[in-house]
């Protein structure tokens, strides 16, 4: 189902260039109409009007992977001060996520 | 309990003692099947699920007069929840003071409830749905569904079973050879339960050297004979039994 969002993180979006995904980084730079996001490396992500970026602050992003492996913004939910999510979690769940695909999105193919 | 639909007690009787409350994902909802239309439950992963809770994120909200609907999205897919106004709640306005903060558009929360179909669409039926307090409830809650999913789709985690199985399973895993996973019992993990409980007979009944016969295991199990028959045919397979004066007696085959 198209309607499903992955969670990823850097290495993944190769795998997933074109389609959506969720990201959950740490903002590192915020660059006017672009911004960097660590997430298992840095991602460079295409900011939308109604993004509201803060530095070292954890973000959500729902957006599209694009052909230099960039990422355009469609949502964003600001998740606080980066030491308010544990990322070790964040990061096995990424694990889970295609591990275990099955209950999490259907792979293409 | 408020919220709850009143057209779900008449026959839910039968359901009561087995009710479980399930971690899931969105997209296991979807995926889960209907036994029959008007089934209470769905099955998810082979087992029998009623109550069940996910965390996603709200993308719309839409107040109806009976019910409110939230548009619900975990990343996994959406799905529309549906919570039932209670018409006492709105009578005090002491009650709107000391509200529970209320779940927002494009906020995460949390949601109990149970799947329902209705006109071939899904939508959960709920209880309570919660805003989070801590966004580390989204990774604790898809990591909880995976653990559950993975337990029911391959059994229970090794360290799990692995204090049971201490004595005598230094040597069956010596003998496991090319197993890289044994699971409970000395057996590679993702065996059927029906399977481990004929090799726990099998170990366990009293017997000569020729071994039980499978009348006698399905008798000791309470099991059909067709269904030990199978156990046997994946036992021998995997080396742990052979048969020993006829195709329908067997015995251990290790130490």
């Amino acid at each position: 189902m198209s309607e499903s969002t992955p969670r990823v993180t850097a290495p993944y979006l190769e795998q997933f260039s074109h389609q959506n995904v969720r990201i959950l980084g740490k903002v590192r730079q915020l660059r006017g109409e672009q911004a960097t996001i660590d997430a298992g490396g840095n991602i460079n992500v295409h900011l939308n009007r109604d993004a509201h970026l803060q530095l070292n602050h954890a973000v959500e992003i729902i957006g599209k992977v694009q052909n230099d492996l960039s990422v355009k913004v469609m949502a964003s939910v600001d998740m606080g001060p980066e030491g308010n999510i544990d990322f070790n979690a964040v990061e096995a769940v990424v694990d889970a996520t295609h591990r275990y695909h099955e209950i999490f999105y259907t792979k293409e193919q | 309990m408020p919220g709850s639909q009143s057209n779900d007690s008449p026959n839910s009787k039968r359901s009561y003692g087995k009710d479980t409350l399930r971690p899931v994902t969105i997209k296991q909802l979807q995926d889960a099947t209907h036994p029959h239309p008007d089934a209470e439950y769905f099955i998810i992963d082979g087992a029998e699920a009623t109550q069940v809770t996910f965390v996603g994120q709200i993308r719309n909200i839409s107040t109806q007069t009976t019910n409110v609907t939230y548009r619900m999205d975990d990343g996994t897919g959406t799905m529309e929840v549906k919570v039932w106004i209670d018409a006492e709640e709105f009578n005090g306005e002491e009650n709107q003071a000391v509200a529970k903060p209320k779940p927002v558009e494009q906020g995460y929360a949390r949601v109990w409830g149970r799947l329902k179909a209705f006109n071939n669409k899904r939508h959960v039926g709920a209880n309570i749905i919660r805003p989070l307090q801590d966004f580390n409830e989204i990774q604790y809650h898809l990591l909880e569904a995976t653990a559950v999913h993975l337990f029911f789709t391959r059994g229970p985690p090794e360290s799990a079973t692995a204090q049971q199985s201490k004595t005598g399973g230094a040597q069956a895993n010596g003998m496991a050879n090319g197993h890289a996973a044994v699971g409970g019992e000395g057996l590679p993990a993702g065996t059927s339960q029906a399977t481990k409980k004929v090799y726990q007979l099998i170990s366990t009944l009293p017997q000569g050297h020729e071994g039980v016969h499978v009348q006698q295991i399905a008798m000791a199990g309470n099991m059909e004979v067709s269904e030990v028959l199978k156990a046997t045919d994946d036992l021998n397979g995997m080396g742990k039994i052979y048969s020993t004066v006829n195709e329908e007696t067997f015995a251990l085959l290790s130490f």
